[in-house]
């Protein structure tokens, strides 16, 4: 197998006392669609903030295309090639959706022209409209990204994540919030995405999970518990357990 | 295919052919002295915009404008009094000096937002307005330091002076024009985009790659270079600096100008400064405490019309262009959208 894309080891992140990653050795599986699940409170956002730059890991490294990127800020990380999306969903709002992902289009170019009109990049129109269509959302092209239902600001940042041209784009939690129609249309996108791309996925909607990833990565506590293909997940009696609880959990709990 | 104006640029067009009527139509209305007033409305015009910069566009309140105000307009000043620079080397030195205190005192301030960076800039602003009031043998103090204004230029045996009120009018429009231009251009290039968006969400412009930090950095260094620009323009204008133009009140009143006016409307500042400052102009003479009706008018418009002066007549004109069948009421009190994309409303 080739070097994974990225990986971590013993990565750990404290707050004070509360230990929310704990000695994660997590490995991409390069190609395939990676989900990581676990309870809430497991630690799997705080892994995607370690990862994009938004806290610094309290100890241990994070290899993304061999080189460990621990202590870049998070538009370094982003320059490399990761792009994410953030649990609560966040995007320009007083800007158009056009506007919004053109910004991202044009920071893959060094230098920001102060003079020349922003209305002149050809190549970077080009690609704004290439990601919205790649996401069905050229019709909202002119809104304001404000007036944007929940759904389609998802779906916004998924844009925005690709206008980017990542090597790795982490999603949180993409569909929480969507009807079942936007549901199904953005696994449709995500599952396409990640025949380019590759993609780790935090989510909690076990129908997409099961029925999109390839790899789940099941974190408790901290702590990765297991890793395997969704029909190995699903009869883990381990999973089963860190969703639902121990019998003897509850044995206790009635003590 | 001549473009099809909007009314708002209708209208923009045609206080620009009055500004530049102005030095011949006042005086035939005999109101001689307001060419002055309307020349001085232009300079404080510019110094609103470049709180604007930051405020309406990038999003950080800065208190401390007159920082780089009063840098420009003592560059200027003791460029041509101590250093025996002339017209265009002490202009040039007085924004020099200006952009220069902006991209230092930056350094600290660009890393901060919201209150903090306007507590750093209040800061930065007083510290230099102690050092101005106290050295009184270079800047006078709080008295201020006269100079004599040297001559714009020479073409063969004709002199053009800021003496001359006309030339002095023209020279101000034309230098308060331009930066109004080079704004416009900075606000719709892509740097300017990113302003916008720093001030709309700067973890996610983090996210995709650009640093908060430089944006935020480069638009104030630009605000400052602004407002020195004015600083300039304002001393040219008194041939005269005092230290009373670094104290932060200066500031304030940049912001309120902006506030009233529309923040993060290009031209919104200019109504703000020009409504104040006639308020100020006519009320002043009959009253002695004509800021209490200023305050009023800004606790007015905070509450009821965000939007500023700009929001008021971009809705009024809308309003105008319906068909009488449907038109309802202007609903004053509701907010104006704050920008309509990169580069704001108008």
């Amino acid at each position: 197998m080739s070097e994974s894309i990225l990986r971590t080891e013993g990565l750990t992140k404290a707050f004070g006392g509360l230990i929310a990653v704990n000695n994660v050795n997590f490995t991409h599986a390069t190609g395939k669609l990676h989900a990581v699940i676990g309870p809430n409170g497991a630690g799997k956002t705080t892994f995607f903030n370690v990862v994009s730059g938004f806290f610094a890991a309290t100890s241990g490294r994070v290899i993304f295309q061999g080189r460990d990127i621990v202590g870049l800020k998070p538009h370094q990380i982003s320059q490399l090639g990761i792009a994410r999306t953030l649990q609560v969903k966040s995007v320009f709002g007083g800007l158009t959706v056009h506007d919004n992902v053109w910004i991202a289009a044009q920071s893959r170019t060094k230098f920001l022209h102060p003079f020349r009109p922003a209305t002149s990049y050809r190549e970077t129109a080009r690609r704004v409209d290439q990601v919205l269509d790649e996401v069905g959302m050229r019709d909202h092209a002119r809104e304001l990204a404000g007036n944007l239902s929940y759904g389609d600001v998802a779906l916004l940042e998924i844009a925005i994540a690709l206008a980017t041209d990542p090597k790795l784009v982490l999603l949180d939690e993409p569909v929480s919030g969507m009807s079942p129609t936007e549901t199904e249309r953005t696994v449709a996108i995500i599952k396409d995405l990640a025949r380019r791309v590759n993609v780790i996925l935090i989510e909690h909607d076990m129908e997409v999970v099961f029925g999109a990833a390839d790899v789940i990565t099941v974190m408790t506590q901290g702590m990765i518990l297991c890793e395997g293909s969704p029909a190995e997940i699903a009869k883990d009696p381990r999973v089963q357990e860190a969703y639902l609880g121990a019998p003897e959990d509850e044995d206790e709990a009635h003590a | 295919m001549p473009r099809r104006l909007a009314p708002l640029q209708i209208l923009g067009l045609a206080c620009f052919v009055l500004l530049l009527a102005v030095p011949y139509a006042l005086p035939l209305l005999g109101a001689k002295f307001w060419v002055n007033i309307v020349a001085e409305i232009m300079i404080w015009s510019l110094f609103a915009a470049s709180v604007n910069l930051l405020f309406g566009y990038t999003g950080l309140l800065s208190f401390g404008q007159a920082l780089y105000f009063g840098f420009g307009a003592y560059g200027v000043a003791l460029g041509v009094d101590i250093l025996g620079l002339s017209f265009w080397p002490a202009v040039l030195f007085g924004v020099f000096v200006a952009g220069a205190c902006a991209a230092i005192t930056g350094i600290f301030a660009a890393r901060l937002t919201w209150h903090y960076f306007a507590i750093i800039t209040v800061v930065f602003s007083l510290i230099f307005f102690f050092v101005a009031v106290g050295w009184k043998s270079v800047t006078g103090g709080d008295d201020g330091r006269p100079f004599t204004v040297p001559p714009v230029l020479k073409v063969g045996g004709v002199e053009f002076t800021l003496l001359d009120p006309t030339f002095q009018y023209y020279f101000i429009m034309t230098v308060v024009g331009a930066c109004f231009y080079l704004m416009h251009v900075i606000l719709k290039s892509p740097l300017g985009y990113t302003f916008i968006a720093v001030r709309e969400n700067a973890s996610r412009l983090g996210l995709i790659g650009y640093s908060p930090y430089l944006i935020r950095y480069i638009s104030f260094v630009i605000a400052g270079i602004f407002a020195g620009v004015a600083g300039v323009l304002f001393a040219l204008f008194a041939r005269y600096v005092s230290a009373q133009y670094l104290f932060w009140t200066v500031s304030g009143e940049g912001v309120i100008w902006a506030l009233i006016g529309g923040s993060g409307t290009l031209f919104g500042p200019v109504l703000g400064a020009t409504f104040l400052i006639v308020v100020r102009e006519e009320l002043s003479i009959y009253w002695e405490h004509y800021l209490f009706a200023v305050g009023v008018i800004v606790i007015l418009f905070v509450a009821f019309a965000p939007g500023g002066l700009m929001g008021l007549l971009t809705r009024a004109l809308d309003w105008l262009a319906k068909k009488p069948a449907e038109r309802t009421a202007p609903e004053i009190a509701k907010p104006a959208p704050r920008a309509k994309g990169p580069g704001g409303g108008p």
